[in-house]
């Protein structure tokens, strides 16, 4: 009732509906600017299709974007809103569940297996949306679904949404690909620079005011020092392997976000055959990355912090990183210092530098002088919000003081900023020295009282924390009229609390109300106060006008920041730290409310950082993704079956044999040759792996049921199970996997362990170097020597990736018999085991062996002398140990069988 | 020979009848039986946790009994591809165990060998480098005894958990079945002496239930060619 209702429901904007048009009148990928609003274009989309009469899948939506979406058509008032499809609904109502119609939200996993068993009516879809289309790679389970779909049903709709051009920038054809597997002919491109976006834009633009903050010339000091030696790890790395690409190795690469991804890329295939310099080389580059970070992100302390835990492992551990002895490191450890202390006494100085801290460390600290150099930015925010205040006194004509959102990066450095602004910079500072140097009391002391001497003096800048706070309240306090209508619309936000909260925060506001004027003391800034935020990670610091601070990223729902936007509706944002896709949020949330708050944004920025350089990239970055993009859709030949909407289609057709010689020859022949559709029997838990829509692809059809023995049935005679490298360590450590072999050996002819590598990890079992040299049992190699040694008749694959498993997999099922699914599924221990598996019925052979005494060795002369279990119990001690020929096991059997309940736990009890 | 491949030495004339004073399957020995063949591998040199000998074999090495591995470098299969099918033919299936022990270079695809493996009944395994071949190898002597109790899942050793262990491992029946039959019949002799019916009148066990634990705990050990069939006793 108090919710307002949000931007995203409202009339879309020009450029937006344009979009809209376009893609509901043809099928297509979009891919539009990041933070142009991708998810209110499927918003509409979904909004459209909610209802009875239209049967839409949506695929590729994780849980919080599902919520959110929900949400929003929630309060639109959307009556049959969208559902999800999980586990929870049984597979003989999931059929009826679809017929329903509506939007769905669908498990991939699940939405397979009910196109592969027809539990949903595939010719009745309407159609399908594909958020994250960038995704779609041809092994995926949307990949399998959408070809699925095609094959069943040529006349739905199938249209993907993106907004992440970059990733379109990888790879040859990538988009093109993309297309292909999405089945869609049209590619619109939605660049923020296309004339249409651009114009309307500029027309609802906020106003924006940057502020370039210039670094403190010790933080410029560090920052080259780390340029400088980030620069030197780079030029080493590509000494060290000349085949890695250069281009994406630059420097300015380098200091952008996605670099650990860029070099992970480049690097995992071939891990295993670095040298360790590489390895090192890649971890330094990964510490310089985050020194750089830190730097422009937190204060000096936590920074020197880092920087003097690094230099301390690296004692500790004894690693040999080269860069610490590089010149460019003693500067930056002694920059770093100088931001945080000096040490007093000249004679030290001269004598080392700066002397090791444990060494010297009690008779040092007396002497160091706190210097605490406060964050430039910091002060910056400071005036902008002083401007803001300024501004608020003189808002009657606006409505009274708008409300401010602070935006900084992450959950650390809007904690940092929230105690910042409420005790002020030297408080702030003190505190967390006096947290990580350990109890340097007395220099925080000293320091505080100068500070004190020398503001008293009144060379202090004007505006420290508490003085600035004092002038907040006074300014509150000032607007006593504005102020009851004020409280009035943060209670109506506080609204969707319960009652009782209500009136607590009331009173409280009324006390605070009252005592207010004569008060403005800083103990009336609340401690921790609470807003009901559709955020869990946001920070507020005044009340009045509602200031809060939210971290950009980093949030357990993405949309948090999104969802905080729309309520708290602020006048005033400030950009602590840059981030491309808010700031075009924030463009789109002007444009889409013309006339309402959002007066201005201020953006803080270190001029001349790496900070902007790292914007700046991000912008250039995803320019030039959009140009390669709009080239390439100039230059493409999209054949006319793209759509797949007819026969003609080659994706689809699934005769993805290679026509080999052999069966051309015959067909040449005039032999019409009956050819048998090849059947793949998969456990519905494979669902998961790509494996089955690689094998789908190859033409072979799938059927998915529940086994209980194996995942993989090619045939009638080989059974298979498939184990990536973590499940089969796993498995062979946990008896997982003994246990499958067993009941695979009984009840399969060959059956067969597929190891299957991870593509993108190196090809290799045990790494390079790590063999030990004795043999120990714990080695994956000693538990597979064993684990053949007892299964002799287990074979094993070893399969680089999914693509070639699947391919054997063809190869492996040629000129032999389907495998029936009914025969598979019914195996289970019940079931007749080959005859010539093993000469002893395995039930009763299972049974005895778990029973204590008794082993792999002496379970044979049991089994040949005694006829049954009924027998074992009838046979006296003396008799077991004729026959296991050890009268210990025998007298352990023996007890087993013969102790009772009572006595069992008697004997555990007086033992205890 | 080319000097790329010294690893494999060449087989002396493929189809030589040579008869061999072969050990035979099942002859034991402490050491891997080391086919003349392989002099001047460079794997042998990795084997060093158990003794070796030269031997003449028809395998390239004898790991046990009855477990024997070829080796094979797959730099030297793609210049000799008939190699491997002459030998693996010559074998014959003559042991229990039979390892294709296959060392890989990065690059190449192992496809076709691991399907003639399938075909010849030989299990392949993979090594990176010769000190991987050589482990293996070494590792198949020393456990050629080795119960595989350390594949299997650990049970705790006191008796409840031992019992519950025992009476689960015939299907359906869980651990709650396990306990309730314990506690009705007193000990494990009492439950294997009880009849069908007394079995399912117990808490939690059904008829279907009763059925399965009785048939397995009065079905002969041993199959029926080997032994006539026993009505179960009354």
């Amino acid at each position: 009732r108090a919710r307002r209702c949000p931007a995203a429901m409202a009339a879309l904007l020009e450029h937006e509906s344009q979009i809209f048009l376009e893609l509901f009148h043809r099928d297509g990928l979009l891919v539009c600017a990041r933070g142009l609003g991708v998810d209110r274009l499927l918003l509409r989309f979904l909004r459209l299709y909610c209802e009875p009469a239209s049967l839409v899948l949506v695929l590729n939506t994780g849980p919080a974007e599902e919520e959110y979406f929900i949400d929003q058509l929630r309060s639109d008032g959307v009556v049959h809103l969208p559902r999800r499809v999980t586990n929870e609904i049984t597979n003989n109502t999931r059929y009826e569940f679809y017929t329903q119609g509506g939007v769905f939200f669908a498990t991939s996993r699940i939405l397979v297996v009910d196109f592969l068993t027809d539990r949903i009516p595939a010719n009745l879809i309407t159609g399908i949306l594909v958020y994250k289309a960038h995704r779609i790679i041809e092994s995926c389970q949307e990949a399998f679904i959408l070809r699925l779909y095609r094959q069943k049903n040529k006349e739905g709709f199938i249209k993907a949404f993106t907004d992440n051009a970059v990733a379109f920038n990888t790879g040859f054809c990538q988009v093109e690909r993309v297309m292909r597997n999405l089945f869609v002919s049209k590619l619109y491109l939605w660049p923020r620079f296309h004339v249409a976006v651009n114009s309307f834009l500029e027309k609802h633009k906020p106003e924006v005011v940057e502020i370039h903050v210039s670094m403190t010339p010790a933080m410029l000091a560090i920052q080259t020092s780390i340029l400088d030696i980030l620069n030197a790890c780079l030029r080493e790395l590509k000494r060290y392997n000349p085949a890695l690409e250069v281009e994406d190795l630059s420097l300015e690469n380098a200091i952008g976000k996605p670099f650990d991804k860029t070099i992970r890329h480049y690097l995992d295939p071939l891990w295993h055959q670095l040298g360790a310099k590489t390895k090192s080389l890649v971890q330094d580059l990964k510490i310089l990355r985050t020194l750089l970070l830190y730097l422009t992100q937190y204060d000096c302390i936590t920074f020197l912090n880092l920087l003097e835990s690094l230099k301390a492992s690296e004692k500790a551990f004894g690693e040999n990183s080269g860069w610490l002895f590089l010149d460019s490191s003693t500067s930056m450890f002694v920059n770093a210092r100088a931001r945080v202390y000096r040490i007093a006494d000249e004679k030290l100085n001269q004598k080392g530098k700066v002397p090791e801290k444990s060494d010297v460390k009690k008779e040092n600290e007396l002497k160091r002088e706190l210097v605490l150099e406060s964050n430039p930015k910091w002060e910056a925010l400071r005036e902008v919000l002083k401007e803001i205040e300024n501004e608020n006194k003189n808002s009657e004509d606006l409505g009274g003081p708008g409300q401010v959102l602070i935006c900084a990066s992450d959950d650390r450095a809007c904690a940092q900023l929230r105690e910042y602004i409420i005790a002020g910079a030297e408080a702030f500072l003190t505190r967390l020295y006096n947290k990580t140097f350990g109890k340097d009391e007395k220099a925080a002391e000293v320091w505080i009282a100068d500070r004190k001497a020398v503001k008293s003096k009144g060379n202090a800048r004007p505006d420290t924390g508490p003085q600035a706070k004092k002038a907040k309240l006074a300014a509150s306090s000032k607007q006593n009229k504005n102020k009851k209508q004020q409280d009035r619309t943060i209670i109506q936000m506080i609204g969707k609390a319960e009652e009782e909260k209500r009136e607590e925060l009331e009173a409280e506001d009324n006390k605070q109300l009252s005592s207010s004027p004569e008060n403005n003391t800083e103990e009336t800034v609340p401690e921790d106060f609470h807003v009901n935020l559709p955020s869990d990670c946001y920070y507020g610091i005044f009340k009045d006008p509602l200031t809060i601070i939210h971290p950009l990223q980093g949030c357990t729902d993405p949309y948090a920041l999104t969802r905080v936007l729309h309520e708290v509706e602020p006048r005033y944002v400030v950009l602590y730290d840059a981030e491309l896709s808010f700031v075009r949020q924030l463009e789109i949330y002007k444009a889409s409310r013309p006339g309402k708050p959002l007066r201005q944004v201020y953006f803080l920025i270190y001029g001349g950082s790496t900070e902007e350089q790292r914007y700046l990239t991000a912008l250039r970055k995803e320019k030039e993704a959009f140009e390669k993009l709009i080239r390439e859709k100039a230059g493409m030949v999209i054949p006319e079956e793209r759509e797949g909407r007819d026969e003609t289609n080659l994706d689809l057709t699934r005769d993805a044999k290679p026509a080999s010689a052999a069966a051309d020859t015959r067909k040449a022949g005039g032999q019409e040759q009956k050819s048998v559709q090849q059947t793949v029997i998969v456990d519905m838990r494979e669902f998961r792996s790509e494996l089955p829509s690689l094998i789908h692809r190859r033409g072979i059809d799938i059927e998915p049921v529940t086994l209980e023995v194996g995942d993989y049935i090619l045939t009638p005679d080989i059974c298979v199970e498939r184990k990536s490298i973590s499940d089969l360590i796993g498995s062979l450590n946990n008896g997982r996997l003994y246990a499958q072999c067993v009941s695979m050996s009984r009840y399969y002819k060959r059956p067969i362990l597929l190891i299957e590598f991870d593509p993108n990890k190196s090809f290799s079992l045990i790494p390079r170097g790590s063999l030990h040299q004795e043999i120990s049992s714990n080695d994956v190699t000693s538990k597979l020597t064993l684990l053949t040694l007892h299964f002799p008749k287990l074979r094993i694959l070893w399969c680089p990736s999914p693509h070639a498993t699947a391919e054997l997999f063809e190869e492996l099922k040629e000129n032999h018999p389907q495998p029936d699914a009914e025969t598979a599924m019914a195996i289970t221990a019940d079931s007749e085991i080959l005859p010539e598996s093993d000469k002893y019925n395995p039930g009763p052979q299972d049974f005895l062996l778990k029973m204590p005494g008794v082993n792999a060795k002496n379970c044979r002369a049991l089994m040949n002398h005694v006829k049954s279990i009924a027998e074992l119990v009838t046979l006296s001690k003396d008799e077991l140990a004729k026959i296991l020929g050890n009268a210990a096991n025998a007298t352990q059997l023996f007890d087993f069988i013969h102790l009772t309940y009572g006595e069992a736990m008697a004997k555990g009890k007086s033992k205890r | 020979m080319a000097a790329g491949s010294p690893v494999l030495l060449n087989p002396e004339g493929p189809g030589d009848p040579a008869p061999l004073p072969a050990l035979k399957p099942g002859a034991k020995s402490s050491s891997i039986v080391v086919s003349p063949r392989q002099r001047g591998n460079p794997v042998l040199k990795f084997i060093r946790n158990v003794p070796w000998e030269f031997g003449d074999v028809v395998p390239d090495y004898v790991l046990g009994q009855s477990s024997c591995a070829l080796f094979l470098s797959l730099r030297y299969h793609h210049l000799n591809p008939g190699y491997i099918h002459e030998r693996l033919r010559h074998l014959g299936r003559s042991y229990g165990l039979q390892l294709l022990l296959l060392q890989k270079d990065p690059q190449q695809a192992l496809k076709e060998l691991a399907k003639v493996c399938i075909l010849t009944d030989c299990t392949l395994l993979l090594a990176w480098s010769p000190e991987e071949a050589a482990r293996y190898l070494e590792t198949y002597k020393a456990y050629e005894q080795k119960p595989p109790d350390l594949l299997k899942e650990r049970v705790e050793q006191d008796f409840l958990s031992r019992m519950t262990d025992c009476l689960s491992s015939v299907k359906s029946v869980n651990k709650p079945d396990a306990l309730s039959l314990l506690t009705a019949f007193g000990s494990l002799a009492n439950v294997v002496r009880a009849s069908r019916e007394d079995l399912s009148l117990c808490p939690g066990i059904g008829p279907q239930k009763a059925k399965r634990l009785f048939d397995i705990l009065h079905e002969p050990f041993l199959k029926p060619p080997q032994n006539e069939p026993l009505p179960p006793p009354k």
